[in-house]
């Protein structure tokens, strides 16, 4: 009896040993394809950014005949220098491809009738399509957030926040049914939560806005209702008790 | 390039020594005009002929009247560069089309005038032009009358920060019309080439910071009982968001200059002492700010905490607490926090929509505490404006040392 349970232990162990050895040689040649191209980005990256710099890539583009574009340009560079974006684009290009064949080697090294590949390589290209909708979905969540947040402030709303929040988990939420649907994961519940949730916030948003609101919209009506009455150039206007003087009209420009 | 002069008879044959030549040859002063409706154009034409007897002077103006005969002295040229027409402050083009005539004719004096709708000023015009030619200075800009709520970006930001930062004690930094030397103009023209390749001239320049990083002399002269003119738009929030942007690119442009610089002399102690709040109850205006300032007290706190060092936070929340009718804000936090929003704008913290937005409501506190202190009275209103003055060049030493070393502010 021991001796089996003992034999079933060392075939269990050795069975995971070959699958970890067989995984080995994958990784590797992944890791190997990821620094080979980390280096070759970073070699091509400051080559890049020696070479503008020597023709002064900044100035010409800032002088070409492009209205607009070199601002735009500018603006979604670091430091405002496109040389600066030219040479990171470069690296970052440089970096993913050597993804895309580290998972290739990564494939190769399995043998052609090995289930992992069949299975693991179009759901890791799921996987990272997913991740990259989750990490856009939040950026975007967190600007429009704050976009919100900071123009309801201004505009002196007292559920700047609330509708801040809002805004956000409508995008948060949009952007996790998109992730799941990308990985095939729930189907029809997912597609039916998502349509609840963001039902929800819009009827609760619109609650809020409209409950929040009323003041607002009651005094717009009311001044619409009052300008009929302004008094016509014959009547002679009501005699008033002794007013202060106006204060002198704020000017902030 | 064609011009149109103005001689007693325009059909003169060519081998005869024209007016227009002669003209050329020795007039000092070049008047550029915005776009004016053709029935005022005479009475601006006459108010610049009265404002130099005597004297040649060209104007240059986009639509050149037919009857331009009537006034002989004057010498009208189109515009080879179109200005931009962006009314109320000049903008790059206009200066732009300026500086281009001025080197072309080698005009020693170039008044620059603004698409303002009240009425030219002949002394104003003269002074200015005198400045330039017998004077010497590069660049000389009218002070405008201002009443104790007026002009409040300019009396709480773009004055201050102009003169600690440049040392030009200009009160109206963007200015609506203007007097160039050809040094200038020759600087403008080519600082403006560049913007306008690339179509931006309807974008704001700053006319003494160029002057000061070029080491050239600025003034200003009393225009008295001329009002600035008020900017065509309503939306107050998007042209603090313009003007603000601008004004923080600028500063980021020549921080090499104003890290260096030195600022004014110091004033006399007299004017040291803060003026006492009057006692006057907040108005609606003023609690409508205050209200806006406690609501991004509340909600902005994220989006302060980075950009605003702890004492500073700690001090707006301080100031959260203080009632309607004792809310003042001291100069010295305001200097800081402009500073500090400068340097976010530099460094990019946030994205700078985001970044102006959220400091319009601690401008709108400055403002309401401002208003308590000045209280309608035009002479505490300029006190205040010096203190606030004063304290952004006290605290200068502030963001020299925010901008050389950022993170040593922040736990």
């Amino acid at each position: 009896m021991g001796q089996q349970i003992e034999s079933a232990l060392r075939q269990s162990i050795h069975r995971i040993v070959l699958v970890l050895v067989s995984f080995l040689p994958g990784i590797l040649a992944f890791l190997l394809a990821l620094i080979v191209f980390t280096l070759i980005g970073w070699a091509l990256s400051a080559l890049l950014r020696r070479l503008l710099t020597a023709v002064r890539f900044d100035e010409r583009l800032a002088s070409r005949e492009f209205p607009g574009a070199p601002a735009v340009i500018a603006d979604w560079s670091p430091s405002s220098s496109p040389t600066l974006l030219a040479a990171r684009v470069t690296f970052w290009v440089c970096v993913l491809a050597g993804i895309a064949i580290g998972i290739s080697a990564f494939d190769a090294s399995y043998a052609a009738d090995s289930r992992y590949s069949v299975f693991l390589l179009p759901y890791v290209a799921h996987l990272t399509g997913a991740i990259l909708i989750l990490v856009a979905g939040t950026l975007l969540a967190r600007f429009l957030a704050r976009t919100v947040l900071i123009g309801a402030v201004n505009a002196q709303l007292h559920y700047a926040r609330f509708l801040s929040l809002g805004v956000k988990w409508l995008v948060l939420v949009l952007t996790a049914a998109m992730a799941l649907d990308h990985l095939q994961i729930g189907g029809a519940i997912v597609e039916l939560a998502f349509g609840i949730l963001f039902g929800g916030i819009v009827l609760t948003l619109a609650l809020a806005i409209g409950l929040g609101s009323r003041d607002l919209v009651s005094r717009s009506i009311e001044k619409t209702m009052e300008k009929p009455t302004t008094p016509r150039p014959t009547e002679v206007p009501p005699l008033t008790e002794t007013e202060p003087p106006p204060r002198p009209r704020l000017r902030h420009f | 390039m064609s011009s149109t002069a103005i001689t007693a008879d325009a059909t003169l044959p060519d081998a005869q020594p024209s007016p227009t030549s002669a003209s050329r040859s020795v007039a000092e002063v070049l008047v550029c005009l915005p776009a004016i409706a053709a029935d005022a154009l005479p009475t601006v034409l006459e108010a610049i002929a009265s404002a130099f007897p005597g004297e040649a002077v060209l104007v240059a103006s986009s639509d050149p009247p037919a009857n331009a005969s009537d006034w002989p002295s004057l010498e009208l040229i189109p515009y080879s560069n179109a200005r931009t027409g962006v009314g109320w402050v000049l903008a790059v083009g206009d200066y732009a089309a300026a500086a281009h005539l001025a080197v072309e004719r080698d005009a020693r004096a170039v008044i620059l005038l603004g698409d303002d709708t009240a009425p030219i000023d002949a002394h104003l015009l003269r002074s200015l032009a005198d400045s330039v030619r017998t004077k010497n200075i590069d660049l000389v800009l009218p002070r405008f009358t201002l009443g104790p709520n007026d002009a409040l970006v300019n009396s709480g930001l773009l004055y201050p920060l102009s003169r600690a930062l440049f040392g030009a004690d200009i009160h109206f930094p963007l200015p609506i019309d203007a007097a160039l030397s050809t040094r200038l103009a020759q600087r403008l023209a080519t600082s403006t080439q560049r913007l306008m390749a690339l179509n931006q001239g309807s974008s704001l320049l700053w006319p003494v910071s160029e002057a000061a990083a070029a080491g050239l002399s600025v003034r200003e002269i009393p225009a008295a009982d001329i009002a600035p003119p008020a900017p065509p738009q309503d939306d107050f929030n998007a042209l603090f968001a313009t003007v603000a942007v601008s004004l923080f690119a600028d500063i980021d442009a020549k921080a090499s200059f104003w890290q260096r610089a030195r600022g004014l002399p110091k004033r006399p102690s007299g004017q040291a002492s803060p003026p006492p709040i009057a006692a006057i109850e907040a108005s609606s205006e003023i609690h409508s700010m205050i209200e806006t300032f406690h609501l991004a007290q509340d909600n902005l706190q994220e989006v302060w905490s980075l950009v605003l060092p702890p004492q500073s936070r700690l001090a707006l929340k301080k100031l959260s607490e203080l009632s309607p009718d004792a809310f003042v804000m001291e100069p010295d936090l305001w200097a800081r926090i402009v500073y500090d929003f400068t340097l976010a704008f530099h460094l990019r913290t946030l994205n700078r929509n985001h970044l102006l937005g959220a400091m319009t409501p601690l401008y709108l506190a400055w403002v309401a505490s401002h208003l308590r202190t000045v209280s309608d009275d035009p002479g505490r209103a300029a006190r205040a404006v010096e203190i606030t003055a004063s304290a952004f060049e006290t605290e200068k030493s502030y963001i020299v040392s925010r901008w050389r070393w950022p993170d040593r502010f922040n736990p």
